[in-house]
């Protein structure tokens, strides 16, 4: 079909067809970049956390008497843990991951305190770790139980460290890590014994240290704050929680159990405002679009109406049904184009002013494309149902009010 | 004539009930998403403390590596806490009429009678903490000089904590026991928490205010660990509390009042001046670099409201748009539609200003009645997006300035969406409808 008359005939009734534009340029501009947004989102909530998160329960306990013996107290309590029926391993863990606290250090590959340093968070575990988080050995070696020192006389880089298979690539690249040194800012060496299969860390949202970047040290902390990380058996992890809490309480004097819970608990706290931005926006996305489909539903019905006379006199002449409901897609299709380029413009300076406002990164061209592509679907889907009503206007009309 | 317009109006809308509600619907989506963001938004960049916000400065000076900037991100900014010997140096010598300088911690709460100890966030502060910001008491009140140098066992007890160990009554004077020590309790807060907990950024802007607060001088006597950020940035052997006290670390905050311009100037002039001194001794290497903010500039300088709730509200008042653009599109069509008897009272002889006015308020009614229903789903909005927050529930409340705010975008939003087809209608040739009556 011959676009040129319809293209004249939106031109003659231009201001209702340049409300429509609009509407789908703005839309267009603001989904192309919520979705950029959304699945930036979806795609930190869904990271694999390489341990077995869904199992894990942490506990911290607190000394606070002066009666409190921390290193007997934790030697009693991880025995208590590992004995319970239904928990597959405990350790010591000084910090939760995927919580959004913990500690960091620079680790250095040479003595010289002006090499380039890599930052990675600490983690100050016992040799049981591997199997409390169920992480598997990559290279090297695991913690042997006499390295592990309860009671450390310093925070001093210790002589023996296992680090995470990122944090190795970080350091060594593809080179074997095992067997070479790391230092401390200090110029303090330590030298890595094993590789240990991702998981994410304390700040999973951070570049530095990389959300996979770790380094573990066999040590017990220096406090008298702690916290274990016990694996539970499948099914078992809500049954042992207040078991926990329980059992733990009972025994060692002058301290108290500040918590038992499942890692779901920072999960969620952590990743809360994500989950929120994919709520928000999908919401706006969705009421967006629906205003603009209704919009395009208004206009077509509005042009079916005004043109009752034109299109009975148009079947008249022999123009088939499907003659007229084309004639409305393409006009919908006209108009949308225009809106798409206007909005791809749009959507461009959206993302530039995103990019300065908050350093995110540019808009890649695939979802104002997806973005495009929804927007052309849906205003063709709108216009249907209008296009097929003008389709049903009878020949006779011509004839009757004329 | 307003009743006149009013029914014309209402037999207008009636006529077309489904086009109503729709433009009724479009308007209340709009101006509901508007609310519930905007709310958000209002209550993160409220000001905590509006009556001392320009007197209270946080004081930051580059302690910082010589190597590397504190923040990698903002090279130009000094770390945002300052190093033990520091703070005590600066709170003691700086002009000021009054100074605090505090850190947090966590100590355990025995409540005796065989009740399990509890965990408690605590403020290890100097007295003028509550002067300064204006902290209300329900009982008592904070301590005196002579336990901000002695380190005597006092405590303030936060509303929540007085309620939790003496259900609430004045307890003052009482005795409780903290980490296996007796602590006689001074005074009881009322409900006290601000928002954004503006004198402590450093675990997030809408982190709880503690539950318990004590003099500052404790935490080195007691040796009580830091339970706040604390950054290091040089080699140093940590082996405890004492070592962190010497150390280059920085997890002290320090904030001074400074009433003038020429107060801040005099206090910003001592502090170079010091930094001037410690680089003579060895220490600052970096660049001297102290900067004083004041509650506002504090609270934009650490990027308070998120990025998030900007984003959100700049989508939420471009759908807004499209629903307006929407709504002009649905007033038009309806308008042009009823053009002819527009046209009728126009040979009888209405002006055009009376149809401009007729049509005014026919656009005023749909803008009423759906800024009210726009009220509703803001309300709704914000019940809904409660849970999607955490603790800081203080943030989905809408307040009579959202009320009114909303109030007034609707009526902003019905003017501009009916406008322009008002003025369209009233420009129309009676003649040319007329004709084909």
């Amino acid at each position: 079909m011959d676009i040129r008359p319809i293209l004249s005939a939106l031109l003659r009734n231009r201001t209702g067809a340049v409300l429509v534009g609009v509407q789908v340029a703005i839309t267009l501009a603001v989904i192309a970049n919520a979705f950029f947004v959304i699945a930036k989102r979806l795609e930190l909530v869904h990271r694999p956390s390489g341990n077995d998160s869904a199992n894990l329960i942490f506990v911290q306990s607190e000394g606070y008497g002066p009666e409190y013996q921390h290193v007997a107290t934790m030697r009693a309590d991880l025995a208590l843990l590992r004995a319970l029926p239904g928990v597959v391993a405990a350790a010591p863990s000084s910090s939760v991951p995927e919580s959004d606290g913990g500690s960091s250090s620079g680790y250095l590959t040479s003595p010289d305190p002006k090499a380039p340093v890599t930052n990675a968070n600490v983690m100050e575990v016992d040799p049981a770790f591997l199997d409390a988080y169920g992480l598997k050995l990559v290279a090297g070696r695991k913690f042997r139980p006499e390295e592990y020192v309860a009671e450390p006389a310093n925070n001093d880089l210790p002589p023996l460290v296992m680090i995470s298979e990122s944090m190795a690539k970080r350091l060594y690249g593809d080179a074997p890590a095992v067997g070479r040194p790391v230092y401390d800012n200090g110029g303090k060496q330590g030298t890595i014994i094993g590789v240990v299969s991702d998981m994410l860390g304390s700040w999973p949202r951070n570049v530095r240290p990389g959300p996979y970047d770790i380094v573990y040290h066999a040590t017990g902390g220096l406090g008298r704050s702690w916290r274990y990380v016990v694996r539970a058996r499948l099914g078992e992890r809500d049954r042992l929680i207040p078991e926990i809490e329980k059992r733990l309480n009972e025994i060692g004097n002058g301290r108290a159990v500040t918590w038992v819970r499942p890692h779901d608990f920072w999960l969620l706290r952590t990743f809360r405002p994500d989950r929120r931005m994919i709520v928000f926006l999908t919401t706006l996305v969705v009421m967006m679009t629906s205003v603009t489909a209704l919009g395009i539903v208004g206009l077509a019905t509005f042009h079916v109406n005004a043109r009752r006379k034109q299109i009975g006199t148009r079947r008249a002449l022999g123009a088939r049904r499907a003659d007229i409901v084309h004639y409305f897609l393409i006009e919908n299709g006209l108009l949308s184009l225009a809106g798409i380029v206007t909005g791809a413009l749009l959507a461009w300076a959206a993302s530039g002013w995103l990019a300065s406002a908050f350093q995110t990164p540019p808009l890649p061209a695939g979802y104002v494309g997806l973005a495009a592509l929804a927007l052309l679907v849906l205003g063709q889907l709108a216009v249907l149902w209008p296009a097929r009503r003008a389709g049903a206007i009878e020949p006779a009309v011509a004839t009757r009010t004329l | 004539m307003l009743g006149y317009y009013l029914k014309l109006a209402w037999l207008s809308l009636a006529r077309t009930p489904a086009i109503t509600a729709l433009m009724i619907g479009a308007i209340a989506l709009g101006i509901g998403a508007t609310t519930t963001t905007l709310t958000v938004y209002h209550r993160m960049s409220a000001n905590p403390i509006p009556a001392r916000s320009s007197v209270l400065h946080a004081v930051t000076i580059d302690s910082w590596s010589p190597d590397r900037p504190a923040d990698d991100e903002n090279p130009a900014d000094p770390p945002p806490q300052l190093t033990y010997r520091d703070a005590l140096a600066v709170a003691a010598g700086a002009p000021a009429a009054r100074t605090v300088i505090m850190r947090k911690t966590a100590m355990t709460v025995d409540p005796g009678a065989g009740r399990a100890p509890f965990l408690i966030e605590a403020r290890l502060a100097t007295r003028d903490f509550f002067p300064m910001f204006a902290v209300p008491f329900a009982y008592g009140g904070g301590w005196d000089a002579a336990a901000d140098r002695g380190g005597e066992p006092v405590v303030v007890l936060s509303r929540e904590t007085n309620e939790r160990l003496f259900g609430g009554e004045n307890s003052v004077g009482r005795s409780v026991r903290i980490d296996g020590r007796e602590f006689r309790v001074s005074g009881v807060l009322a409900d006290w928490q601000p928002t954004p907990k503006f004198y402590d950024l450093n675990n997030g802007a809408y982190d709880t205010a503690e539950d318990a607060f004590l003099p500052f001088a404790l935490g080195a006597a007691l040796e009580l660990q830091p339970a706040g950020n604390v950054n290091c940035w040089k080699p140093e052997t940590l082996a405890g509390l004492r070592d962190l006290l010497g150390s280059e670390c920085v997890w002290i905050q320090l904030w001074a009042d400074l009433p003038t311009a020429a107060d801040v100037e005099r206090y910003q002039a001592w502090l170079d001046g010091y930094v001037a001194e410690q680089k003579r001794l060895g220490r600052f290497a970096r660049p001297s670099n102290n900067r004083l903010y004041d509650v506002e500039a504090w609270l934009r300088h650490n990027e308070v409201v998120g990025q998030d709730s900007r984003m959100l509200l700049a989508v939420a008042f471009a759908f807004l748009a499209v629903c307006i653009l929407n709504v002009v599109g649905l007033l038009l069509s309806r308008f042009l539609g009823s053009a002819g008897a527009s046209a009728v009272r126009r040979a009888l002889g209405a002006s055009r200003g009376e149809l401009f006015r007729q049509h005014l308020v026919e656009v005023g009614l749909v803008g009423a009645i759906a800024g009210l229903g726009g009220l509703v789903l803001g309300w709704a909005g914000l019940k809904a997006v409660e849970q999607l927050y955490s603790s800081y529930d203080r943030l989905t409340q809408l307040d009579l300035t959202m009320v009114l705010a909303a109030i007034g975008l609707a009526v902003l939003a019905g003017v501009l969406a009916g406008l322009y087809p008002a003025w369209r209608i009233c420009r129309v040739q009676p003649a040319a409808y007329l004709k084909t009556q």
